[in-house]
């Protein structure tokens, strides 16, 4: 096609890097020869620049309607802050949610059976009631699945508000004194944030209800597996706390059940559309 | 770009005045300062995800997502870069990443060869380039093409920045650009 050495092939090959002005300068030159007796590359050259520039000035664009609305839907749910913890943590695998609620299940089903046996065996009816008692929640343990009810840490008795869990009022430590029957027993009665989590997962079931069109059906029926499967979890801790409502372990677990389904609502609330 | 002579927008600092105040406002929770900040980078996020996604409502759907992805990362913001800089890098991951996530495959065109549809064009008249019709070929790209169109041609950003976030070498970068650019002028030239 042209009287230069260069070959429109060849030209073709080099094209990009001649665009992007990273030829050295013998190559440079050898182009810019074909370029002077070409037609066809020249124009392939002009037309790209010009895509180029015109790329460039491309006016913003504007949506169709105010997205705020719906940020604010999201972002304004009854968030508990969590503790800080690595990202790699804050995306729980649908897997790993279904084991975690799975493990949760046969630790509060082995606590509740040991402890009402006990209870059965060998309560003692001299126990005197006392103050109430609530358990917080470990800061450390809101989201990790493997950490669900394991149950082999020691409740805790902070009186400090659980960063993870929703800010409870009340909470009081048991009445250790020595009873009659030389048996400290802790005493619970009904958990004062029972109402303030009901509350807080009504809202969120509200939001994430409002959401299930935008996320994909198999994220939907693995959030509900999952939340049946918490709910099971709850429903058999508050069983068991109603024989022995005395019981911290129990307490803790119901705790820990209550804050799993918080937590799996949130992050449903706040899931990117789609997924 | 030094070649091209490149004009594409800065994806640096284009920071309006008092956006610092209205980030730390909203860092600490107060949602009418992020709604101030939603308002003044609104357009600008949505520009960059509809175009990237090849899809207005799509667009929206993603800005939705990357205001709601800043709301949760902006306490860990700590004002190294600009805030339009920073969100506008985040704005170009949760894209990145909602690809990903949908598993979606390639586009038809993606294994095109670019080559074998070339035609003799000595005889053709230069392009007439509307910026409409340019918009429109820009969201029929095949994905990866019109991505790193968008990020280099559009956004400004680097062969090397491109592809540290699409995890492609540079070299992958710069074939994907040119083979964008080519495809645009195919279809411009229909």
């Amino acid at each position: 096609m042209t009287n230069s050495t260069m070959t429109c092939a060849a030209f073709d090959e080099v094209l990009p890097d001649y665009l992007e002005g990273t030829l050295d300068g013998s190559l440079r030159s050898a182009v810019e020869g074909h370029l002077r007796e070409c037609v066809r590359c020249t124009g392939l050259v002009r037309d790209l620049r010009g895509i180029e520039a015109e790329a460039a000035k491309l006016p913003d664009l504007a949506p169709s309607r105010d997205l705020w609305q719906g940020i604010e839907t999201r972002i304004a749910a009854p968030v508990i802050p969590l503790a800080a913890r690595p990202e790699r943590s804050r995306r729980l695998a649908p897997t790993w949610m279904g084991i975690a609620a799975a493990a949760l299940i046969v630790a509060t089903a082995g606590i509740t059976y040991t402890l009402t046996a006990r209870s059965f065996r060998g309560s003692n009816p001299a126990v005197a009631m006392g103050p109430a008692i609530v358990t917080q929640p470990n800061a450390g343990d809101s989201s990790t699945p493997s950490e669900v009810g394991i149950g082999t840490e020691a409740p805790q008795q902070s009186s400090q508000p659980s960063p993870t869990a929703p800010r409870t009022t009340n909470v009081n430590r048991a009445a250790t004194e020595p009873q009659s029957g030389g048996v400290a027993q802790l005493v619970r009665q009904e958990i004062p944030s029972e109402a303030v989590y009901s509350k807080e997962i009504a809202a969120l079931q509200h939001i994430v209800n409002d959401r299930r069109t935008q996320l994909d059906s198999s994220t939907v029926a693995i959030i509900e597996r999952n939340l049946r499967i918490i709910d099971v979890a709850i429903e058999q801790s508050k069983a068991a706390l109603a024989k022995d409502p005395a019981s911290r372990l129990l307490s803790d677990q119901l705790t820990r059940a209550l804050d799993k389904k918080v937590e799996l609502l949130r992050r449903a609330a706040m899931l990117p559309v789609n997924t | 770009m030094a070649g091209m002579g490149a004009t594409a927008r800065s994806n640096v600092v284009r920071a309006p005045m008092g956006d610092s105040a209205d980030v730390a406002l909203a860092a600490a929770g107060d949602r009418q300062a992020f709604e101030r900040l939603y308002r003044t980078h609104a357009n600008r996020v949505f520009t960059l995800c509809a175009r990237m996604s090849g899809s207005r409502s799509r667009g929206e759907e993603l800005t939705q997502d990357v205001f709601v992805r800043t709301w949760e990362k902006l306490p860990q913001f700590r004002g190294e870069s600009a805030f339009s800089t920073w969100l506008h890098r985040l704005a170009v991951n949760v894209v990145l990443n909602a690809r990903k996530i949908e598993g979606k495959h390639a586009s038809r065109t993606e294994q095109s060869d670019v080559e074998d549809e070339r035609r003799d064009e000595m005889s053709r008249a230069p392009l007439h380039i509307e910026r409409m019709d340019l918009a429109q070929a820009i969201s029929g790209l095949p994905e990866g093409a019109r991505k790193v169109f968008v990020l280099h041609d559009i956004e400004g950003y680097k062969h090397e920045e491109i592809a540290e976030m699409m995890g492609i070498t540079s070299g992958g970068s710069k074939a994907q650009l040119h083979r964008a650019r080519l495809l645009l002028r195919e279809a411009l030239q229909r």
